[in-house]
């Protein structure tokens, strides 16, 4: 089972890995990120979502969201794609 | 309504790491330089730049004067041409009133190259040519003789002028600091000063009219100043009894910290270095305290550091970032130690040019050369930087523009703010030919 | 009486303890006084932070290191936030900046309790000799290092064991170079030249806590023997006592200085010497101990700082104990997530 649907959020952004006690910073965007992971979508709905509710280009968009995944993967909080 | 965009991050949190605000609180935003925008600098001359503020160099000599000409009636500043020779930069100096302190005879060359008459100038250091002796000595420079060995060449140069020669010797001493520094002079308490003195007067040939020390670098206590005065002044009486021989100045060198952040210093510059009045205080009550009623020879200052090094800013440029392995955030920008080269002993503060949202983090500043050591700053607490976000660094008005090196790189433009607020450059960007003009190419190994 | 609002530093009640929990303890002991009180901290773990009958609140700082600017725009947003009148800054980093600042800070309305620039300085190593003499101590062999030789230079003429000490903090028991090396180090990775190396002197460790009005008298002033001492040199348990070469040095000290402020002078009695090992500008760890043995030493402070009436009465009992015991608290995680995000709770 994917971690991220264990995972608990705060809406300022603490995350909470109950599995291995670890704890998170995210910021309004790494949030709304890992809310869609939860949903089960993947990262080009992602994308998609990011570029409907927020300010952004899609190269930017697109840049900075597979630099967040890799940072997820790094903390071990996402296997996916 | 579409919410505003920041870069996503996740970090995750570390046992004593937890400080929201770490070394850093609130916004660091520099976006002019004396009314100037920094985006107009860099749009004029590029980046990486020099920029100096007259203004600022202009105001600190002048407060910096007041604090000593307000409590000592004979005050002289000497201009510390190492802490940074550039003509425009001397050459305020010299208008505000200072002579030119040089330490070797491309410098003493350079003065007078500017204007400055040899009588304006005091020559220093450990290693001084036969050839500019004589000429010093000819123009009427005041020289500090810094061992035995320059008391025999100064010797040689009055007898074939064929005439007696002021000279100071320099001398070194604790004054209760670590460091202490030896290397430089004769050392007072073994008793080799006075052997100098001595030696001086046997030769019949110089006549020692000055006492110069030089205790240190960044010296953060007032009162090792005052322990200093008080040994120069003992130490001139003792001279003037023994042999009657009256000293016309005392030089108690620089030494005088900037507000720049030294590396091993813990506390912030402006907690940790004491105010200019403090120096002032310990350095000219203990004079007058010292001194013989009505003597008041000439109190020199050689303050180099101090004078500069606020008026001096870099603005740099991000060229990339990087994560490193250990998670942490760096990013390489196109000023390296080649142009900052008192990164090596400085923390700098480093500012924005605009506001940049996003969590700050510690990071590491890479310089854009091909070597590891290559690093401008560490640990600077800073927001997700976008490509191209200009950073300044200051202050690095005292000896980068002296030290720096032509390596990998050229040497990246100066530009002065004049008084009115314009800039204007005042050293040109180096480039290729720059490099190559003094390079010889022997013909057999000329490619095709 | 109206609501006073404080600030104390040094929340950070570890096996290596502030001072910042047992001064408010301390504090909100005198019933007269109605006080609400900020823990500052500089780590989120500081266990001040979640002891939620002492803290009304808590507030993350920069570090004492950052830019004075940014540290008093810090305070001044605790102020507008939670209110501040007094700060009683527990932590030696911190007190360059606060006497730096006394009157700036002043002026917004924020009063400390402090010593001034050069009683601060007289706790550097070649003052604290003429400090000792001046009061009646001696002082072991101490030395000022800035460098790798000049540590080993000074090493060999002190000898092992020896102590390395931080100007600020940290102070290591080294028995050989290998282990003065990694100390030295240590020391100056984190807080910088100089170094001092002192000779080991073996005897009792003798301390004395107080308060020092400014004008050459005491706001309140004990003495204490440490009986057990961790591993880390802080004090376990100890005992309170009344002994008169300490006793007229801590007056002499107050005298010859006009001290200001809260004090420990740290010493070790060995046959009839007592050595001056430390002056240190602030209350130690253990200033509780002051208080349950009835002199109110922090409160007496605050009043100070105030310019309300306190009192100056030092009379205690010899021979009472002092436990330090550790305490289990569980607790959910809202106020760590404040402090995480938000810096405050």
């Amino acid at each position: 089972m994917n971690k991220l649907s264990s995972l608990a959020l705060n809406e300022e952004g603490f995350v909470f890995d109950p599995t291995t006690g670890n704890s998170f910073t995210t910021n309004d965007i790494g949030l709304s990120i890992i809310r869609y992971l939860k949903e089960g979508k993947d990262s080009e709905e992602i994308l998609r979502s990011l570029l409907d509710d927020f300010e952004i280009d899609s190269d930017t968009a697109q840049r900075d969201l597979i630099d967040f995944l890799a940072q997820l993967r790094v903390y071990r909080l996402f296997e996916g794609s | 309504m579409k919410k505003s965009y920041e870069k996503p991050f996740i970090k995750k949190i570390q046992v004593g790491l937890m400080n929201k605000f770490g070394a850093a609180y609130g916004r660091h935003i520099r976006s002019e330089i004396d009314g100037v925008p920094v985006a107009e600098l860099t749009a004029r001359y590029g980046s990486p730049v020099f920029v100096f503020s007259e203004r600022r160099l202009r105001d600190r000599y002048q407060s910096i004067h007041q604090a000593f000409a307000s409590r000592y009636p004979n005050v002289n500043f000497s201009w510390s041409y190492k802490t940074n020779y550039l003509d425009a930069v001397c050459a305020i100096l010299h208008q505000e009133g200072e002579g030119a302190e040089v330490v070797s005879e491309l410098e003493y060359q350079k003065a007078r190259r500017l204007g400055v008459p040899g009588s304006e100038i005091i020559y220093n250091g450990p290693y001084k040519t036969m050839d500019s002796l004589k000429t010093a000595v000819q123009e009427g420079a005041t020289i500090n003789i810094d061992h035995f060995d320059e008391i025999y060449d100064l010797e040689e140069v009055a007898k074939g002028l064929e005439r007696q020669v002021k000279v100071g010797i320099r001398l070194n001493m604790d004054t209760g600091i670590s460091p202490q520094w030896t290397r430089f002079g004769f050392n007072l308490e073994s008793g080799q000063a006075l052997d100098a003195v001595k030696r001086l007067v046997s030769g019949k040939r110089l006549i020692l009219n000055g006492i110069h020390c030089h205790i240190g670098t960044f010296i953060l206590d007032p009162q090792a100043y005052s322990r200093a005065i008080t040994k120069m002044v003992e130490f001139s009486y003792q001279v003037e009894d023994a042999f009657g021989l009256k000293m016309e100045y005392l030089d108690i060198g620089g030494g005088l910290p900037s507000e720049n952040r030294l590396k091993g210093i813990y506390l912030s510059p402006d907690v940790a270095i004491p105010p200019m009045d403090d120096y002032a205080e310990a350095i000219c009550n203990t004079l007058l305290s010292k001194l013989r009623p009505n003597d008041f020879p000439t109190l020199i200052l050689e303050s180099g550091r101090t004078m500069v090094d606020e008026a001096g800013f870099l603005i740099t440029t991000t060229h990339a970032s990087k994560r490193l392995p250990d998670d942490s955030r760096a990013y390489v920008i196109d000023a390296g130690v080649n142009a900052l080269f008192t990164a090596f002993w400085y923390n700098f503060r480093v500012e924005l040019e605009k506001d940049i949202p996003g969590p700050h983090e510690p990071c590491t500043l890479f310089g854009p050369l091909c070597m590891n050591i290559d690093v401008v700053a560490d640990q600077v607490i800073l927001p997700p930087l976008p490509r191209g976000t200009r950073l300044i660094f200051s202050p690095v008005g005292a000896y980068n523009v002296t030290q720096w090196m032509q390596f990998i790189r050229s040497r990246p433009a100066i530009v002065l703010i004049n008084n009115e607020g314009f800039p204007e450059i005042i050293r040109e960007a180096e480039g290729l030919e720059d490099l190559i003009q003094r390079e010889r190419l022997p013909k057999h190994l000329k490619l095709s | 009486m109206n609501e006073i609002s404080i600030a104390v530093s040094g929340i950070n009640a570890v096996d290596n303890p502030g001072p910042g929990v047992g001064v408010v303890r301390s504090i909100k002991e005198d019933k007269s006084l109605q006080v609400k009180v900020s823990g500052l901290a500089y780590d989120a773990m500081e266990p001040g932070i979640y002891l939620d009958w002492l803290m009304d609140r808590s507030f993350v700082m920069p570090y004492p290191s950052s830019a004075g600017a940014d540290y008093l725009a810090r305070l001044l947003y605790i102020k507008e936030t939670a209110g501040l009148d007094v700060v009683i800054p527990t932590l030696d980093a911190e007190l360059p900046f606060y006497i730096k600042n006394e009157r700036e800070l002043a002026g917004h309305g924020i009063n400390t309790f402090l010593p001034d620039k050069e009683q601060f300085d007289l706790r550097s190593k070649e003052h604290l000799t003429d400090v000792a003499d001046k009061i009646g101590l001696s002082v072991p062999p101490t030395e000022v290092v800035t460098s790798h030789s000049e540590l080993t230079a000074a090493l060999d003429r002190v000898g092992f064991p020896a102590m390395i000490k931080g100007i600020f903090y940290k102070a290591y028991r080294v028995h050989n170079h290998l282990e003065a090396e990694s100390a030295f180090h240590k020391i100056v990775n984190e807080w910088g030249y100089p170094v001092l190396v002192q000779k080991i002197v073996q005897g009792d460790e003798i301390n004395v806590i107080g308060v020092g009005d400014g004008a050459g008298e005491s706001l309140g002033n004990m003495a204490i023997k440490k009986l057990w001492i961790t591993d880390l040199g802080k004090i376990w348990t100890g005992v309170t006592i009344d002994n008169e070469p300490v006793n007229r040095a801590t007056e002499l000290f107050l005298k010859k200085y006009s001290w200001r402020g809260a004090f420990e002078i740290e010493c070790i009695a060995a046959g009839d010497k007592i050595y001056l090992i430390e002056i240190n500008p602030r209350f130690p760890a253990w200033v509780y101990f002051a208080t349950g043995a009835g002199i109110n030493l922090p409160a007496r402070l605050l009043r100070a700082a105030l310019g309300l009436p306190f009192e100056r009465d030092s009379t205690y009992k010899p021979g009472r104990l002092y436990i330090r015991y550790t305490y289990d608290m569980v607790t959910d995680a809202d106020t760590f997530q404040k402090i995480i995000t938000r810096g405050e709770s």
